[in-house]
């Protein structure tokens, strides 16, 4: 029987300053499966790091057995029989399964003890009723298969208490029904587990007790045969009344998007996108919650022509895109603010100036003959740029390094808007940013809406979405469960819709 | 300003890597500043040191060229060697083969050099852009069959009748006027100084060297603003490879006294490997790049006379100048390291 483990009163506030958990209590009894429910942010995988000894908390005490215990590392984690399967593999794509999992024992040489480890492995797997093609290299495997191994590689360290980080979210539905007979299997062992998921009716599948975290606070912990997704959903979300921010209240236009049937594969080579259609309207915002990799990227990279286009068509101004690049999406008036500037939108060692020009650099006004840069107009429309959008420089030569996060968002901010677009995509525009930055760039969302712009957001804060959409839809596992106006759905309807649940009367 | 700061740290590097090879020579009870005077003196000292010293920084600012543009487009190109063995097989053959007016027989040389040495790159370039395969390992490899290509080349088809250690020498109207009499250094540092300088102008000062440059900081934001990366690299590897060329070619058709190449590859060996520390030194820019090559050229030059003159053995010389290039490229070897581990 696993140990009864107890977490009280933990904080977490990262270096940057970020503050991810305050005050959470969790308890995980023997032979247990918790499942720890919240959306993006609220905190889940920092507080089952915490447990896992990757990082420490700020305040706060883990007691094993009623013994408190301090963990510096996942070695004195794994030592207490904690072991956690993270959102991100880390396996080693040419070794093979059985390398991988013995890969990292301490004190072995991987080549010494291979054949040793192999029984071992071996009656691991047969008792725990997991099936893996040991001398596979990983690379070959399944994404489903692959998680087996990594959950192979926590199980074989000794492990009692068993953390999922969002298991589900690469597999199938057959994959799923697996894993989950799996997870029940190692409980009647008497293992432990925690669950972390958004999805509300896997939770409610596997659990036996689900806690739901949000902004870094418990809302709510119940049994699960009494949950039930409405409650859960409001756990979720909260149901804070987001005030509206103002807007001219003229009809939306023309349609100036249209997507039809739109399916994109993902990087795993999955479906990410599996047909979804909407339109967008001139002077109008249409948002798109949704818990993050739901096929959100995906959509956003493919109408910023960044990623092909599988099946579906897309429509501007009445008129079929062909295969986008980014460059005609651009012609075909379509402006990105980038899920993530410091990724995509930008280099932090180019000058400000450089910056600005980001995608606009063939453009023939910022060129002269040979194409040879403009200087003097690049640095003279930097200087505009950076006025008509208050982005504060030490210069417009100076590395775009030396901006703060907020002036460097401004800048790309700007520089999408100032190609004067038909339709704005912009993905968690504020993402990550001070209050002053982020309440002026909504702003400025609303200022192209008004000013008859198509305008697409796509966040993953609920708030941000229902404060400035004048539509929305919820996105769940590639497609749209809901699309509406935004009074026309409840913030508890649109949480179930987060977890992959439809409302009753609601069907799309 | 900003161009200022990694000026400031090279001037720093240099002082830090001249007392810590000063700190070398006291155990072994030499005077170091007797020893650096004689090495400045040695390197700068009279007029014709000052050109020798230029005759041995001509070759080097061209290979750390090869490496800086490739770094700038985010690759590490190491093929700069072997580049440039094959732009001076291609300037062996066009100088002492094609008889040509002169004045044309030079350009032709000089392009023929440059135009080898890009075709050399392009085979990693491609492997690169198609097959994603790692540029040090193909351009080491390229490195290695350039070495054994040039060698059979040299001594099978271009060897000089009855002098077997050599090719045959450029003939007078392909080589490049001598600067002053009994000086080794020739008009072709000119043309390796414009070629930097063309380089500096492409990379900052159009849209392709945007375009490279871009690639190198960030591949992703490349994609998003459109940039062809394949092209990108394909250039950047290009450019490097008529850099390295032109540099082959500086020691055939622009070096007394042997206007020719020698069958060991004696006079050009080691001077793409050397590219690396000078561009290192010179911040991966191409300006900086002639600065450090000159420096380079006065240890080269200048070290013989810390022999002469101040009694250091030879080894020591070597080990002194070779602690001063590490300590100066420390800086940008830094930049690199944390880039790597910071992206
Ligand atoms: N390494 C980090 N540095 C700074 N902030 C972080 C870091 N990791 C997570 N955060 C922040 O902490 C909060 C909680 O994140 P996380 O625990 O990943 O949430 P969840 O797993 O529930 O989506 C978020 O606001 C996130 O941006
Ligand atoms: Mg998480």
């Amino acid at each position: 029987m696993g140990p009864r483990i107890e977490m009280r009163g933990i904080h977490k506030v990262y270096p940057d300053g970020t503050v991810a958990l305050r005050g959470v209590d969790f308890r995980l009894g023997p032979g247990e499966i918790v499942g720890l429910l919240g959306e993006n942010g609220a905190g889940k995988t920092t507080l089952m790091k915490i447990l896992s000894g990757l990082l420490q908390p700020t305040r706060g005490e883990i007691r094993i057995d009623g013994r408190p215990v301090r963990f510096r590392n996942p070695a004195d984690a794994l030592r207490a029989g904690i072991g956690m399967v993270h959102q991100i593999f880390t396996l080693v794509p040419p070794y093979t399964a059985l390398e991988n999992i013995i890969l990292g024992q301490e004190g072995s040489n991987l080549w010494l003890v291979k054949d040793r480890a192999r029984d071992q492995v071996q009656r691991l797997l047969e008792e725990v009723g997991l099936s893996i093609p040991l001398d596979t290299p990983m690379e070959l495997l399944p994404i489903g298969v692959q998680q087996r191994v990594e959950i192979a590689k926590v199980l074989y360290r000794g492990t009692q208490t068993l953390i999922l980080d969002e298991p589900t979210s690469a597999l199938t539905p057959l994959e799923v029904d697996e894993l989950f007979r799996f997870l029940r299997r190692l409980k009647e062992g008497g293992r432990s587990i925690v669950f972390i998921t958004h999805k509300l009716r896997e939770v409610l599948e596997i659990s036996d007790r689900i806690v739901v975290l949000r902004n870094g606070r418990v809302t709510g912990e119940i049994s699960t045969r009494e949950a039930t997704p409405e409650l859960l959903a409001e756990w979720m979300v909260g149901r804070a009344v987001v005030p509206r921010v103002s807007r001219s209240p003229h009809p939306p236009g023309e349609p100036v998007l249209i997507v039809r049937d739109l399916e994109v594969i993902g990087d795993l080579g999955l479906p990410a996108v599996k047909g979804v259609s909407f339109e967008v309207r001139a002077g109008e915002i249409f948002g798109i919650a949704g818990v993050e990799g739901n096929g959100q990227s995906e959509l956003a990279q493919a109408l910023g022509g960044l990623r092909p286009i599988h099946r579906g068509e897309i429509l501007l101004d009445g008129k079929p895109l062909p295969a986008l690049t980014p460059i005609e999406a651009y012609r075909r008036g379509i402006a990105h603010i980038p899920e993530d500037r410091l990724r995509f939108g930008m280099a932090l060692n180019f000058e400000v100036a450089e910056n600005s020009i980001l995608s606009r650099q063939w453009e023939p006004t910022f060129l002269r003959g040979w194409g040879r840069l403009d200087w003097p107009r690049i640095l003279a429309f930097t200087a505009a740029l950076l006025q008509r959008f208050q982005v504060i420089a030490p210069g417009v030569r100076a590395p775009a390094r030396s901006l703060s996060g907020g002036n460097q968002q401004k800048l790309v901010v700007g520089r999408e808007l100032a190609k004067e677009p038909r339709l704005i995509l912009a993905v968690h525009p504020t993402r990550g940013l001070d209050v002053a930055s982020t309440a002026y760039i909504r702003e400025l969302l609303v200022q192209m809406r008004d000013a008859g712009k198509a305008v697409l957001l796509i966040s993953a804060d609920l708030d941000e979405v229902l404060e400035l959409s004048d539509r929305i839809a919820v996105m769940y596992e590639g497609k749209f469960l809901g699309v509406g106006p935004v009074e026309a759905f409840t913030r508890e309807e649109i949480g179930l819709m987060m977890g992959g649940i439809v409302p009753q009367g609601r069907a799309v | 300003m900003r161009r200022a700061r990694p000026l400031l740290e090279s001037l720093v590097a240099v002082g830090i890597g001249l007392i810590a090879g000063g700190a070398l020579m006291l155990p072994f009870r030499y005077h170091p500043l007797k020893a650096y005077q004689a090495l400045f003196q040695g390197a700068f000292g009279t007029p014709h040191d000052v050109m020798e010293t230029l005759a041995f920084a001509t070759p080097l600012m061209l290979t750390a060229v090869t490496f800086a543009v490739g770094v700038r487009a985010g690759l590490f190109n190491i093929g700069a060697e072997g580049q440039m063995y094959i732009g001076a097989i291609g300037a062996v053959f066009a100088a002492s083969l094609l008889p040509l007016p002169p004045g044309l027989h030079i350009l032709v040389a000089t392009l023929v050099a440059m135009i080898c040495g890009a075709l050399w790159s392009l085979v990693p370039a491609l492997l690169k852009i198609w097959r994603g395969v790692h540029e040090v390992i193909s351009t080491i490899m390229f490195n290695w069959i350039a070495f054994h290509l040039a060698t059979y080349l040299a001594i099978y088809y271009l060897a000089e009748p009855g002098r077997a250690e050599r090719t045959r020498p450029a003939l007078p109207t392909a080589r490049y006027p001598i600067l002053a009499e009994g000086s080794t250094l020739t008009a072709v540092i000119f043309v390796a100084i414009l070629f930097c300088l063309a380089v500096y102008f492409l990379l900052w000062g159009t849209r392709m060297g945007y375009e490279m440059r871009l690639v190198g900081e960030n591949p992703e934001a490349a994609r998003y603003a459109g940039v062809q990366i394949g092209q990108a690299l394909l250039w950047s590897f290009l450019i490097g490879g008529m850099a390295a060329g032109l540099a082959g070619a500086s020691q055939i058709i622009g070096r007394p006294p042997a206007w020719s190449l020698y069958a060991t590859l004696g006079n050009v060996a080691t001077l793409g490997f050397d590219g690396i520390g000078v561009a290192l030194v010179g911040r991966n820019h191409p300006l900086g790049g002639i600065l450090a090559a000159i420096l380079f050229g006065a240890l080269q030059h200048g070290g013989r006379f810390m022999e002469y003159h101040a009694g250091v053995v030879s080894e020591l010389v070597r080990a002194v100048n070779g602690l001063i290039v590490i300590t100066l490229a420390i800086p940008e070897l830094w930049t690199l390291v944390r880039r790597r581990l910071t992206l």
